[in-house]
């Protein structure tokens, strides 16, 4: 089984701005990945060049293809949706559905049909006259009827309230994603994501900070809710993060016995948000 | 259907203005014809001698009388289509809805082949249609209107006329395109690569080098060579001959229409053919389609 995505050396400037610094990473298919890191980490810039849409450094293949020159041919295995909703304004439902079909090989008309017969959006409007839920809606029903490899969501609920959102990533999960298919995602709302993600990439400074399945963060990784009497000890093992919380402390631990911390305080599973902050502020310590 | 075909229609779902332009112009033809406004020039003047003339000079009348539709048709849809290149490349990226349309498995080479194929192709087939159409309908009007003042209706549809005056819409149809071809591969290479106003850059740096050079060397070759690809089609409008009659002030309506029967609209067309500005400006407008097409695939939309 080869990878999906295979990125080496992978590498993007601007003027003296280092985006993408010597990324490497695999994406295996049947995965889900959170690509996660900060404002300006470079998250935008790596699936722009994995979709084909700017040039990099190194060596990337998607697909077993070089997305920068390959562009066309990917996206029939492709497909992605970008931060802001961004269908063209002045198309009506039924073109965009019909423009689709015609240019999409691997378009399905009646999974599109029946994904938007639940939704408010009606065929004869124009994409402009939608609300910014709606065209995201047709956006993923459109995207949810292609037979894809590989989808790329980049921010993809940014601006949505929060029921939209929910129902966004359930139809997502329940509907669209099976062995087969593979989801790369980034999003700041990582609390909406975390339960669906099997792999995690922490990105920051251009760099891979994080690169691990969530089964590996929960063997490795640990939230300890700290009992007072407790701290010093606690803090002769080295905690990646600390803070306090109703008469404990919680302090993220990182490759230490289980027994060990049990004798501190309650043992968790960190959450995504916490371990983030933690791997963001270690890696720039 | 085939997806080119498809990538036409969706052209043509945005840009409304490429039919909407000359049904307005029809509209308004037919608006004279049924207040009884057409005015034929001197074949309209019913006192005037047009039933009087040879019936040669009817026919060289009546085709002037219906290639100046074409060419007011051809004006309307050169607008159109000078806007619509400028435009093409830009629209989408301007409201990031590029992002979307290469999501699709559609090269760049076909997009920007398609758009140029509206510019050139379907605006001008478009154009010619309206040209038939207002045609007829001066046509029609005409006839009604000679008719009424007890004047022979048919001179209006003397078939070397009115398919003759088609005629020259097509092969100026034709020729437009082929003329205005680099043009349009022009705009739409500004289009693709324009950050923001796609106008200013179309038109800026041609203007600016004009300039330059007029004020650096005294010299207007630059200046000539864009007026000439601009309006060089005049030529295709025949020469007079030797006119120096302009002065003549009262004229009669024969001495318009002996002037206007001098004009040889086909003849002026083989001349047009026969220079090679025309066919430099055809393979122009083949490089310059193919770096519209190489910065539409590798131009960054990251910003």
């Amino acid at each position: 089984m080869t990878d999906l995505i295979m990125a080496r050396g992978l590498g993007k400037s601007f003027g003296t701005t280092r985006a993408l610094d010597d990324v490497n990473f695999t994406v295996n298919a049947g995965r889900i990945v959170g690509l996660i890191g900060p404002n300006g980490a470079g998250k935008t810039t790596a699936l722009k060049a994995l979709l084909g849409l700017t040039r990099f450094d190194g060596e990337l293949s998607v697909l077993g293809l070089d997305p920068y020159r390959h562009r066309h041919k990917l996206m029939q295995d492709v497909c992605f949706i970008a931060d802001v909703a961004v269908l063209p304004r002045w198309i009506r439902v039924r073109q965009l559905i019909d423009f689709v079909a015609a240019t999409h090989p691997k378009f399905r008309r009646d999974v599109c049909e029946h994904f938007l017969s639940r939704s408010d959006v009606k065929p004869v409007s124009r994409v402009k006259e939608l609300s910014k839920g709606m065209v995201t809606q047709l956006h993923l029903a459109l995207v949810m009827a292609i037979d894809a490899k590989l989808l790329v969501l980049d921010e993809p609920t940014l601006g949505l309230d929060i029921l939209m959102r929910k129902q966004f990533y359930e139809t997502l999960i329940n509907e669209y994603f099976d062995e087969q298919r593979t989801i790369l995602v980034t999003t700041h709302q990582v609390e909406e994501v975390e339960h669906i993600l099997t792999d995690l990439l922490f990105i920051d400074r251009g760099r891979i900070v994080l690169n691990a399945t969530m089964d590996e963060v929960q063997e490795s990784y640990a939230q300890v809710a700290v009992r007072p009497e407790h701290v010093a000890a606690a803090r002769t093992h080295k905690p990646l993060a600390e803070r306090q919380g109703l008469g404990r402390t919680h302090m993220l631990f990182r490759g230490i016995d289980r027994a060990d911390l049990e004798r501190l305080g309650e043992v968790g599973v960190p959450s995504v948000a916490d371990l983030f902050v933690a791997v963001i502020q270690g890696a720039r310590a | 259907m085939n997806r080119f075909l498809w990538l036409i229609r969706r052209e043509i779902w945005e840009h409304k203005a490429i039919w909407i332009a000359p049904a307005i112009v029809i509209a308004c033809l037919l608006l004279l014809v049924v207040t009884g406004n057409v005015h034929l020039g001197p074949i309209g003047t019913i006192e005037g001698p047009f039933g009087e003339f040879p019936r040669e000079t009817q026919v060289k009348l009546l085709l002037i009388v219906y290639a100046g539709l074409a060419l007011v048709v051809d004006m309307v849809m050169g607008i159109i289509a000078f806007f619509y290149a400028l435009d093409s490349l830009y629209a989408d990226r301007r409201d990031r809805s590029v992002l979307f349309w290469k999501s699709l498995p559609l090269s760049d080479a076909e997009t920007v082949l398609s758009k140029f194929a509206v510019a050139a192709v379907v605006i001008p087939l478009v154009s010619l249609a309206g040209a038939v159409l207002a045609q007829i309908v001066v046509a029609a009007g005409g006839s009604a209107k000679l008719a009424m003042a007890g004047m022979a209706a048919g001179v209006m549809w003397q078939p070397e006329a009115i398919f003759g005056g088609m005629v020259i819409a097509f092969l100026w149809c034709v020729t437009a395109i082929l003329w205005y071809s680099p043009i349009i591969a022009y705009l739409m290479l500004a289009s693709a690569w324009a950050p923001k106003g796609p106008f200013l850059w179309a038109v800026l740096p041609p203007v600016a080098i004009w300039v330059l050079e007029r004020v650096v060397l005294y010299s207007e070759h630059v200046g000539d060579f864009i007026t000439d690809r601009l309006f060089g089609l005049y030529r295709l409008l025949g020469s007079q001959g030797d006119s120096g009659a302009e002065a003549s002030d009262p004229e009669t309506g024969r001495e318009v229409a002996d002037k206007l029967s001098q004009i040889d609209l086909i003849g002026s067309l083989r001349d047009f053919y026969s220079s090679p500005d025309l066919w430099l400006g055809v393979v122009a407008a083949g490089l310059l389609l193919a770096a519209a097409m190489w910065v539409r695939r590798y131009r960054d939309e990251t910003s």
